[in-house]
Parts: structure tokens; sequence; C-alpha cells
């Protein structure tokens, strides 16, 4: 059953209350702790026993499965391997996300690696949050990573968010477009104290008429650093946008770079980027408001992040 | 309703040794309440700089500033918007993630749906598309600027500064606009508007001419035309020796 701490991690990275509607799997501590299928979504362990694969038949509307891994066992590293095969003309929601409480000084943390496969005109909209929450001075690590393949006409929209906790974290996505395919990635990481985030995103645009956008915003607070890596490879006639901003308070640090490779002539790539602190002007009008100094900072992260 | 006694604020010159240099230079003048202030002048003559030393976002070098008959010399910009000032910037903040709805929400203190639709439509904007639009830099020029004035008046201020209002708007705009903030002027409102359009001009209960960091005429229209026409004119106006100065280039 799910006890009190369970359901505040539960609630923070996927938004339940409760045992979700649905189809689900809930994972604790390296071991299967609720699963559900539903008519038209399957979920079966694989054949090393190291993940799930789920199953969504051709057609499917409308529905959701939620895969979300909770961690609350000291010196405690788990490492899963999920596979996604989304049908045809399908259209599901994928709520994904690790929560883990660390109560000891020993390090505890999770890799999630999930590939996906979606299939001709089918749409998946995935959303993952990570967070770590707990008074032991053990590391927390999240390095999960993502492999997307799209096949033609098909629709991937990811919501990648690191709220807050997370000592350590190593983020791999990797996304290869089909003809006339698209992908939107928003990846939302805010660090604080000494914490260290790394993203790499590398994006392989294969078909023609194929479209990426890739959204990061970064906010580092106290001593943090973020690292942003986003490579954008066009290999036929597509269109590709990177759009980076990281906002710095305290003495937090921020590396960017965005890449493009245009190896088609009818490729067109774009890619914007920014790093500083909070605008002044933001912070005036918000105070000519009435709000507070602070609260202004705080309204404008929680905007950015949003 | 908001005093201005021997106001100053100055800047190290880059130019002369860090001399100090003075932007607003000894400004004394009162606004009463209700009624349609517009400050105007050259280019680079204070007019924005006043109305920011007002709000608190410049701080005084020297002097003081009552409101209400209370010292606000040294409170912050959110005192003194609590206190019921309010400003419209003319270069409007472009935020990521904070939409209309959001900014309303803060001026007003309330999310109430009703009261913005209401507000939206009187700034002439459509509400229902422009409710949810994030405040950023893919809004227009005119379409931000509304924005702003919409978040002024929704902040139902005792007094409300507006900078060149009228920058980005479209020409067909500005009349409503115009209109607009002088029906929004109640009795109990004050309102500023600098500006060197001569629509808001028009409809000014007092214009206020200032040159070098000084007032220089207060009063109606009427008699601030010849002046105005001069100030814009000639530039080097503050040294004209007048007809007989035959270095004059005009």
């Amino acid at each position: 059953m799910l006890d009190a701490l369970d359901k505040k991690l539960l609630k923070t990275v996927a938004d339940l209350e409760e045992l979700p509607k649905g189809a689900y799997n809930i994972r604790k501590n390296g071991k299967l702790l609720h699963r559900e299928i539903s008519a038209n979504i399957n979920i079966e362990t694989n054949a090393e026993g190291t993940g799930i694969i789920v199953t969504i038949k051709p057609g499917t509307k409308n529905e959701s499965v939620h895969i979300p891994v909770i961690l609350s066992q000291a010196g405690l590293y788990d490492v899963v391997y999920n596979s996604f095969i989304i049908g045809d003309n399908a259209e599901v929601t994928i709520v994904a996300g690790c929560g883990i409480h660390c109560g000891s000084p020993e390090p505890e943390g999770h890799a999630g690696i999930h590939d996906f496969h979606v299939g001709k005109k089918a749409k998946v909209t995935y959303v993952e949050k990570h967070f770590a929450m707990g008074e032991g001075k053990g590391r927390r690590t999240l390095n999960p990573t993502t492999k997307v393949f799209l096949d033609e006409g098909a629709t991937a929209e990811m919501e990648l968010t690191q709220i807050s906790g997370v000592d350590e974290a190593n983020r791999l996505n990797e996304a290869e477009l089909g003809p006339g395919s698209l992908l939107l990635i928003t990846e939302r990481v805010l660090t604080e104290g000494a914490q260290t985030a790394v993203s790499t995103n590398n994006i392989i645009l294969h078909g023609a008429g194929s479209r990426a956008n890739m959204i990061s915003r970064s906010v580092m607070k106290g001593n943090s650093k973020q690292i942003f890596h986003a490579n954008m490879e066009a290999r036929n006639k597509c269109f590709g946008h990177i759009e980076c901003d990281a906002i710095i308070m305290d003495n937090g640090t921020n590396e960017t770079m965005p890449a493009l490779k245009a190896l088609h002539p009818d490729a067109e790539l774009t890619h914007e980027a920014s790093i500083g602190k909070i605008a002044n002007d933001q912070l005036t009008k918000l105070m000519s408001l009435g709000l507070t100094y602070d609260q202004a900072v705080n309204r404008i992260i929680q905007g950015f992040l949003k | 309703m908001l005093e201005l006694k021997n106001l100053y604020f100055s800047v190290q010159s880059s130019d002369h040794n860090g001399t100090l240099r003075n932007i607003i230079d000894g400004i004394d003048f009162t606004f009463e309440k209700g009624r349609f202030y517009v400050i105007t002048g050259p280019n680079g003559s204070g007019k924005t700089t006043l109305a920011k030393l007002i709000m608190g976002i410049n701080p005084i070098t020297s002097g003081s500033l009552f409101f209400d008959g209370k010292d606000i010399s040294n409170l912050s910009i959110t005192e003194r918007a609590k206190l019921g000032i309010a400003y419209s910037f003319q270069q409007p903040a472009r935020f990521k993630g904070i939409t209309f709805r959001d900014l309303l929400s803060i001026a007003t203190g309330v999310d109430d749906e009703k009261k913005f639709l209401d507000m939206v439509g009187r700034v002439g904007i459509c509400p229902l598309s422009f409710l949810d639009k994030e405040v950023d830099a893919r809004l227009s020029g005119g379409e931000i600027k509304k924005i702003e004035l919409a978040i002024t008046i929704a902040s139902n201020p005792k007094l409300a500064i507006y900078d060149e209002p009228d920058t980005g708007i479209d020409l067909w705009t500005i009349g409503p606009m115009v209109n607009l903030l002088k029906k929004e002027l109640t009795p109990k409102t004050t309102t500023i508007v600098v500006s060197h359009n001569k629509a808001f001009l028009d409809i000014a209960d007092v214009v206020i001419i200032i040159d070098k960091g000084k007032i220089v005429y207060t009063g109606n229209l009427e008699k601030a035309l010849p002046l105005l026409t001069d100030l814009s004119i000639c530039a080097y106006h503050h040294t004209c020796e007048g007809d007989q100065d035959a270095g004059c280039l005009r």
C-alpha cells in the first residue's frame, strides 16, 4: 500500500492523490508496487526483468498511462529500462517522474532509460518531473535518458521538469524524426545550493518536412551549475529551432551550447540563447504593481519555469 | 495631492571631471486631485526622469515629495504603489511565462474574470484572445502598450502616470486612447501624461513644459504653443539672444 511519504512523492512528481484511473505502473525502491492495464494499453515486464514495455494499441484516443518511480531506500541506485510502443494514429499521454526521499547519509539515485517508438500519425505527450526531498545528507542523483523515434507524421510533445532537491543530474535526450513528424521538447531545470545539472540533447531531423522545437529554461540559484548542450542536425528539407534561456541568481553558473548542423540545402535551423540575471525592467514593473522585490523575483521565476 | 518641493536629481557628468549635472534642477510643483496634467518639452529635458522620481524608480538627490500630505521621498516603488501611485512605462517590460491575466491579477489583487474582460474591452483590445497571451517579445509594440495601459487603469490608482502612452500605437487608436484616459479620470484620481502628442495636450487641464530639468511653463495650451514651437525647433534656445544674435542659423 501507499504510505504518507509515497503519497507526497507521487503527488509532486505525477500529480496523483490516489491510484490513478486507467493504466499505470508504480515502481518503489526498484520493485513493482502496483500495476494496472487497460483494454488499449498493455504493460509488461521486459524479458530481462529490468523494466517495462508499454504498448499502446493503434487508434487509441485520449488515454493516459502513469509510470512514476519513488525511492526512499538508503544506498539504492535504481536503473530501469522502459520501452513505449505507440501504435499508428494513437493519442496518449504518458506521465512519468521520479521522487526521491533521502533520510540518511547514504546516496540514492535513479536512472530511467526510456525509449519511445511513435507510430505513423500517432501523438504522444510525455510529462516527466524529477524531485527530491528529505532531511538526509546523502546525494540524490537522477540520470534520465530519453530516446524518441518518430515515424511518418508522428508528434511527440515532451515536458521535462526538474523541480528541486536533486544534487546531481545528467540528462540525455535523443530524437530521430521521420518525414512530416513534429517534436516539441520543453525542459525546465531549477538548481540551488551546490547542485549540478547537465543536459545533452541530440536531435536528428531525417525526414522531409520534419520539425523540431527545443525550449530550455534554466534557473541557477546559490552556487549551482548547469550545462546545456543542444545539437540539432538536419538531413532533409526541415525546420528546427532551439531556444535556451538561463537566469542566474546568486552565484550560479551556466554554460549553454546550441549547435546547428544543416546537411541539406533546404534545411532551416535557428537558435536563440540568453544567459543573465532577471531583467531590471521586469522587476521594476512588478514592484510598481505593489509586489516587493522578493515577491517580484519569485513571480518572474515561477512564470519562467511554468 | 502630490507636492514636489525643491526636487533635484543629479548624475555624475562624464566629461566634466565627474562634476554633478542636474537632470532635474530644483522643481517645485503641486499636482491637484482630479486634474489631467500633460508634461511636455524637448527631448532630454527631464520629463521621464521626473515621472520616475515620482514613482520612486530613480532616487531623488535632494528635495522632497509629499503624497496626500505624507512624505514619500524615501519610500520604495512597492510602498508608493501600495499608496495608490501607478506607472505606465514607455517601453513596457516583456516577460516569459507571465500572461496579461497574471499581470491584471497582480495589479488588482483579485482574479476576477468578469472584471478583467470589462477592463480589456475598455482599452479597445479583444478580451478573449488577449487575456491568456504571454506578455512576451511576440507582442507588437502597440499591443503591449495597450496591455500596459489596461494594467495601470485596472489598479484603480489615485495617481496614474503614463510615460508616452502613444508610442507604437496606431494613428487611429490615439483618439480613443486619449478619450479613455480622460474618461478614466475621476474626481478622485490625478493623471500625469508625459507626451509630445498634441492630442493629449489638447485635453490637458494643465500643460507643464520642462526644459533642462526646470519647469519653464505651467498653464493652458494656448499660451504654451508659442513656447513649445520655439523649444522644438531650436536646440540652442537656452542660449538664444533673439533676433539680434548674428550667429543664429534659423
